[in-house]
Order: structure tokens, then sequence, then C-alpha cells
């Protein structure tokens, strides 16, 4: 299939990046997200740059799978550069078309935030790159365990978003099962005007949704069928494991947090 | 294959008598879905399973099969009768415990597939038994070479072919050493080739003798490689017999939209032509069976 999605799909390549406790990869991307946020200047995302394609490089996992990942937002990000590029109005202006003017400063603005977001989008895809699905959920239901003292059905929640991404794949396939049927029927979205099209959608939505509770039943049976019991105990098939590595790899990134910081 | 342990436990399932008794035990079932009492799917039915037999539960579409297994794996509460699992009767509380004597394969290998990873999907019935983290590795990886997917565990269940999934989904039920495994029409959506894998699967698995098979099918050469049949037809079992005898009786046949199997349908022919087969038509190849035929004459 062509457009098989790149969430929840592992590239296994055995880098010490795979072999890292969730935990503390959830955590460096967190600190990640901080950096990426907080810096505002050109020389401070040359170094977070730098970083990324550092790590990245690290995972041994082709450049190519990390840009694919944020190709889908391509559209998106052009729209905040024209955006940024319009409303900010800074510096020299290079380009004035009546109301509308281009400045130095917003050109620059534009292009921080575009590859702020490109940057940010490929390298948190090195979580799900270099994590299977179960290995994070188990580090998500670790770092959630104190909220569980709050009675925060924290394994509930976990066990939610899991199933929720395995089903992700076979959903979007069903989806695409009922549009080819639709269209073996004589109504082809890509032949109709844009009014229609949403009236299909809605005959698309009803089969899918109901496809998707019959799912979840028989997926419920077969989970008790297994012996799933709701908050029963359970033993964890992955071992937790928070070395030396796992400090090492969380303080590069709080560096690179102070790093940013500094060079504000 | 599949040998161990298969003595001891036989010896443990009945230790009073010493003699196995029946490994599965239903009396008198009777159940209805929602508020339709006045016509209830499953209206006083009994039956009793053989320990290591292969029992086949065949009946029209509609007739209440997949509610009596699921009765039996103890995921629905019957409305009267009783039911007995190695001798001990299931009951709200015993249930959680003698679910895990009973292993199900279902119809769909999608909607089954509940881990991420093959991998995982194996391993998510052994975290439920609360097993140590070793013995869990030891068996995701022995019955991953079991059932040939050693190469597949850390794949997503996208990337397999449907025989592929309800590989996984037996090698994940196996793993979890059950006595009884049931397949809820496992084979009905797989195509001829998987078909034909997953029999030759149940055939290892009774020659193996440490299971007890239940299944419902409506693949005729899967019902005759069985040892017993179980027909339920008007919310009862209305008849328990073997294979051949039950291809012995064309209305019964019609009356669960079965056909005869090839191997049948070939002696029939041959015995209109006054032609005798010795012995049964179950084991060896037509051609095993047919060649001293010609070399007799």
């Amino acid at each position: 299939m062509k457009n098989r999605l790149l969430i929840g799909r592992v590239i296994d390549t055995g880098s010490w990046v795979h072999a890292l406790d969730p935990r503390a990869k959830l955590t460096a991307m967190l600190v990640y997200a901080a950096a990426i946020i907080l810096l505002r200047s050109w020389p401070a995302l040359l170094l977070a740059a730098l970083f990324s394609l550092a790590v990245m490089a690290a995972t041994r996992i082709s450049y190519k799978f990390y840009a694919k990942a944020a190709k889908p937002l391509r559209l998106l990000m052009l729209f905040i550069f024209i955006l940024q590029c319009l409303t900010v109005s800074q510096g020299r202006v290079l380009l004035q078309a009546g109301p509308l003017a281009v400045s130095a400063g917003g050109l620059s603005a534009g292009g921080l935030a575009v590859v702020r977001m490109a940057l940010f989008i490929s390298f948190t895809a090195l979580l799900t790159f270099t994590t299977t699905p179960g290995r994070l959920n188990q580090g998500l239901d670790g770092m959630l365990k104190p909220f569980a003292r709050l009675r925060l059905p924290v394994h509930r929640l976990t066990l939610m978003a899991g199933l929720a991404l395995r089903f992700i794949p076979t959903i979007l396939e069903e989806s695409q099962k009922i549009l080819k049927a639709q269209a073996a029927r004589g109504a082809d979205l890509r032949e109709l005007r844009l009014r229609d099209k949403g009236k299909m959608l809605i005959s698309l939505l009803v089969p899918v949704t109901v496809g998707a509770f019959r799912r979840a039943e028989e997926l419920v049976t077969s989970m008790e069928a297994r012996g799933f019991v709701v908050d029963a105990p359970r033993t964890e098939y992955y071992e937790p494991s928070w070395g030396a590595k796992e400090t090492g790899f969380v303080g590069l990134h709080l560096l690179l947090l102070a790093a940013v910081l500094w060079l504000l | 294959m599949m040998g161990r342990d298969g003595q001891e436990r036989r010896a443990e399932e009945d230790p009073v008598r010493g003699e196995p008794g029946p490994v599965l035990s239903f009396e008198n079932l009777g159940f209805a879905y929602g508020k339709r009492k006045e016509n209830p799917v499953l209206n006083g039915a009994s039956g009793a399973v053989e320990p290591g037999s292969w029992v086949s539960l065949i009946g029209p579409n509609g007739c209440g099969k997949s509610t009596l297994i699921k009765l039996l794996g103890g995921l629905l509460k019957p409305q009267t009768g009783r039911i007995w699992i190695g001798g001990e009767e299931l009951t709200p509380l015993s249930a959680y415990r003698l679910r895990r004597s009973i292993g199900m394969v279902f119809q769909n290998p999608e909607n089954q597939f509940i881990g991420a990873t093959v991998e995982e999907d194996i391993a998510f019935g052994l975290e439920g038994q609360c097993l140590p983290r070793c013995e869990m590795r030891s068996r995701v990886k022995e019955y991953a070479g079991r059932l040939g997917l050693t190469e597949l565990l850390h794949k997503h269940p996208g990337e397999l072919s449907g025989g592929q999934k309800q590989r996984v989904a037996i090698a994940s039920v196996l793993a979890m050493q059950p006595k009884v495994v049931i397949f809820d029409e496992a084979s009905s959506m797989l195509d001829e080739k998987a078909r034909r894998e997953l029999l030759g699967l149940l055939k290892e698995m009774r020659t193996d003798g440490n299971y007890t098979l239940l299944s419902i099918t409506h693949d005729a050469e899967e019902v005759l490689q069985s040892d017993r049949v179980l027909v339920l037809d008007g919310g009862v079992i209305r008849e328990d017999l073997r294979p051949e005898e039950l291809f012995a009786r064309p209305e019964l046949l019609t009356a669960c939209r079965l056909a005869l199997p090839f191997r049948i349908q070939m002696q029939q022919a041959l015995a209109d032509y006054g032609i005798r087969l010795s012995g049964s038509l179950k084991d060896g190849s037509l051609e095993e069976i047919i060649c001293p035929l010609f070399s007799k004459r």
C-alpha cells in the first residue's frame, strides 16, 4: 500500500537509541520540545539542527524517513511561512505590493518558524521509529504512574491509547475499501463537486463507524478469552532498565535546552 | 512436535477416579439474547467432550454455535444449565481461573490481534497470567518457533497475510497452555492454502495428544478429519456421532448446509460402479487408497 502510515511503524536498525528505555526517550522528547519552543534566534536554531541531525544519525535510520514524517505538514508550513512574512514587519522592506509588505525581519521569522516546525516533527518521529508501540505504552505507563495516586486510571488510558494506535491503519484500510466499493457503484469521490464530496464523506462515516464498533466488540471478546480483566494485576513483558545511557541521553537534551536558553 | 508433559497433565485432570472423565461437559444449557426470552438461541443443550479428542460442532447459520462456545469459554453466563471444565463447575467465581484452561481462536484474524507486533500479541495473554518475564520470553520464543513465526516477531499486523495473522492468534492461545482449544470458524476467512495449513495444524495438535479440540466449522474436509461431530439444531445438540456416520445421512448434511468431502464423493461414485474400498478414507492420500485397486487387477 502506497500510503501506509508512518505512525506506529518501527524501523529496526538495532542502534543504541532503539535499546534505550522508553521513559528516557519520552523525557528527552519533552526537553527537546521545550528547547524548540523557546528558541528565537538563528544561531540557536543552527545548534538545535546540528544536534537533531547527530541524534538522528545515531539511530542509523536514513534521513529520508525523517523527511517523510514531516512531509504531510508541508502545506501548513507554507501557510505559516507566508503568514509570518506578511505580519511581522521589522527591518528593511524587501518587497512591497499594495498593502502587503515583506520585511527582512518577517522573512527571518517565517524561515525560523518553518525550520523549527520541520525539525520538531521529524525529530519526534524518532520516538515511534525506534520504539515499538508496546514498549512506548509501557514507558508512558511508567511515567504516568505518579498520577495513579490521584486516582487517574493510568493503565486504562495507556491501554486505550495503545489499542487506538494499533487500529489506525486497520480502520484507514477499511475506509479505503468502502471508498473503492462506492466508486465501483458509480460514486467516485474524485469526480464529484465539493458539496457532493461532503455528502459522500458522511456516507463513508456511517459504515466505518459501525465497522469500528463491530471490531471493538470482537477485540474485547478475544481479549477476555485471553484472560484479560480490567484492573487485574499483570506482569510487564518488556524490562524497564534505566542505566547510565538513559541518564546520558536525557542529559544531552538538557544541555541542548541550556545552550538554547543561553543563545536565546 | 508439540509433545511435553502430556502424561502429567492428563493425570491431573481427574485425580479422584484415576481415569480421565470428560474435560468439558455441559447440561441443559439455555440462553437468549436481550429481551427475546420467548425465542432462545439455546434451549437445553447437553453434551460432553472427552480429553484429547477433536470434536467438530456443526449446524445451520444462526443456530447458536458461537453462543454455545462463548458460554463454554466463560465469556457469557448461561441462563439455565451447568458447565463443567475438567470436573469443576464453571461459576462466576471460578470463571477467571477455569478460563485459563480454555483457549479460543475466532473467525476474523484482524480483530483478535491485540498487540502492535506479533511478539506483543503473543505476550498479551501471558502478561495477564502474571508470568515472570523470563518465562514469558521463553514461551514467546517457543510458540513462535512452533508456528513458524520467528521471522515475523517484530512485524506489525498490517504487514501480515490473513493466514499468518491466524497463526499468530493460534500461537497466542497455545502459549497460554490451555487444555481445550476452541476454534470459532477459524478457517472461514482464510484462502485455500491457509485453510489447508490450519487443517494440518489441527491434525498435528491431535497427534500431540495434549490438546482437546472443539471446532465450529463449515469445512467438510475438517469435519471428516475430526473424531466426533456434535450437531446443534433448534437450540439443542441433536446428534453426537462419528463423521463417517454423519456423511452417511444426507438429510443431516442438508440441514447443516454441509457438502460431501471429495473423498466421500469419490467413494460413493466408485461404489456405484460396484467397487468397494477397504478401510476408512480418512487417512492417507487418495492415490494411496486407489492405486492398490489397480494393482489387484
